[in-house]
């Protein structure tokens, strides 16, 4: 996850891209799992207490598919991604490894158009996959499935992996998630 | 690449040698071949026009085609090259001709269809760069001492299988026997630098082209689009996936691609558009 700090910052050094303050991390709901099932103590517990603790802002949604999201908002990018990691680690860790489906960073471009480099406040999600422990970016153009920008996504994957973060190699893993909450 | 080159003169070159000790008639055999590839040579751009069914085309009937060729022709130095069309939905640009005053530059339909302009035109820089870069004279060499090598090959077959009937030859049917192995080695070998050598005029190509044009993305977006990788990028939502055997899937493991390299004339895909992409970092920051 640290990786994801890293080529972030690096782009945004390059002034193409800067991160918005949210990001989420998205499972398959279960009451078997009893960390899922108290998930809000157990978020209150892991993200507020205990020294270091970055006290991100938390929302829990239940999207229109039946997943759940738990969306964090937090100003500083580093502690966002930390936090991200920090849940995931802790779903993961408490019996819902096999629940848990994707981490996503929102963020946006601010390259120019005129140089041909990304068009400007165009909006892109860094999707990792717990399943296959790699990122690749998402670039939505609508909210129907299939409604992408796979050009402006193959090219960032590029320029993601020079900057040391693990890409999906198979294109075909690259799926997208369309009406995320935040 | 001139590695490649030094190694193919020096195979070439022990293999001549080779063939005049063992008093093969190697002058009037190189002699056929030679005039086979100098016909092709200098025919080159009739000969595919005539092969792929490319219809030249008049300014005014491709003015947009027209405009983009001469741009591109002006920055290179070199004057107007013949433009021609192949009507096919396949995308493909090719160039040729021995020198810049007779090349011919020619693309599909299909691939004028389906990329931008500022894609076309990285990819006319691309054909164009290989008449620049005078690739069609390596590429004739490489195919004389090619043929030479098969029409020696084919030969010698023939000769052992008549010489061997016959029977009556006094020691001659083992120091074909072994001319023939030699042949053999040498070309499978020669072939191999030869395909390596185009490999490199690819990426030579590519390289010229992106500095021509100052903007190596289009060239690599061009690519993606023609190859259709970008493509693979599917349409399905991530949460369809989420049952349990969506966690079996081996990770993405490199994927053996392997020694199919060493047989291929043009690098993988994506090692021309990761070069590219690399290129066009350092072009659009300054090296880092």
């Amino acid at each position: 996850m640290s990786t994801v700090v890293k080529a972030e910052a690096k782009l945004q050094s390059l002034g193409e891209i800067t991160p918005s303050r949210r990001a989420g991390v998205i499972y398959r709901n279960s009451d078997d799992v009893a960390f899922l099932k108290d998930i809000r103590t157990e978020l209150d517990t892991v993200l507020y207490q205990g020294v270091g603790a970055t006290k991100t802002a938390f929302e829990i949604v239940d999207d229109d598919r039946g997943m759940r999201w738990i969306v964090l908002e937090d100003g500083k990018f580093n502690d966002l991604v930390s936090s991200v990691y920090t849940v995931g680690n802790a779903i993961g860790a408490n019996g819902g490894s096999e629940y848990l489906i994707a981490a996503v960073f929102e963020l946006y471009f601010t390259g120019t158009v005129e140089d041909n480099t990304y068009r400007s406040g165009l909006r892109t999600y860094w999707i990792y996959r717990y399943d296959r422990k790699a990122f690749y970016p998402f670039v939505p153009t609508g909210e129907n499935e299939g409604d992408r920008d796979r050009p402006t996504e193959a090219r960032l994957g590029h320029d993601l992996r020079k900057h040391g973060l693990t890409i999906e190699k198979s294109l075909t893993e690259w799926m997208g998630l369309w009406g995320i909450p935040f | 690449m001139y590695f490649t080159m030094f190694m193919l003169g020096i195979l070439y070159a022990i293999f001549g040698l080779f063939l005049i000790a063992s008093g093969m008639p190697i002058l009037f055999v190189g002699g056929i071949v030679g005039v086979m590839v100098v016909v092709q040579y200098y025919l080159s751009d009739r000969l595919i026009l005539m092969s792929t069914g490319a219809k030249q085309v008049s300014e005014s009937e491709e003015p947009e085609l027209h405009r983009m060729v001469k741009l591109l022709a002006d920055r290179y130095g070199m004057p107007m090259p013949k433009v021609a069309v192949i009507n096919t939905q396949i995308p493909n640009a090719f160039a040729t001709g021995r020198n810049p005053k007779n090349a011919l530059v020619a693309v599909t339909t299909g691939i004028q269809q389906r990329l931008s302009e500022r894609e076309l035109q990285a990819v006319i820089g691309h054909e164009l760069a290989h008449v620049a870069n005078r690739d069609m004279r390596v590429l004739a060499v490489a195919n004389f001492l090619v043929t030479l090598t098969s029409f020696l090959m084919t030969m010698l077959f023939w000769n052992m299988l008549f010489g061997g009937m016959g029977g009556r030859r006094n020691n001659g049917g083992g120091a074909v026997m072994m001319v023939y192995l030699v042949t053999i080695v040498v070309y499978f070998i020669g072939q191999l630098l030869v395909l390596a050598l185009t490999r490199y005029r690819e990426y030579g190509a590519d390289h010229t082209g992106a500095e021509i044009s100052g903007d190596p993305g289009a060239l690599a977006d061009a690519l993606e689009k023609i190859s259709g990788t970008v493509n693979q990028i599917p349409d399905k939502d991530l949460r369809k996936l989420q049952t349990a055997n969506a966690f079996l899937i081996i990770p993405a493991a490199l994927k053996g691609e392997g020694s199919m390299h060493l047989f291929s004339t043009h690098p993988p895909l994506q090692e021309r558009i990761k070069r590219l992409r690399e290129l066009e970092q350092r072009m659009r920051y300054g090296v880092r």
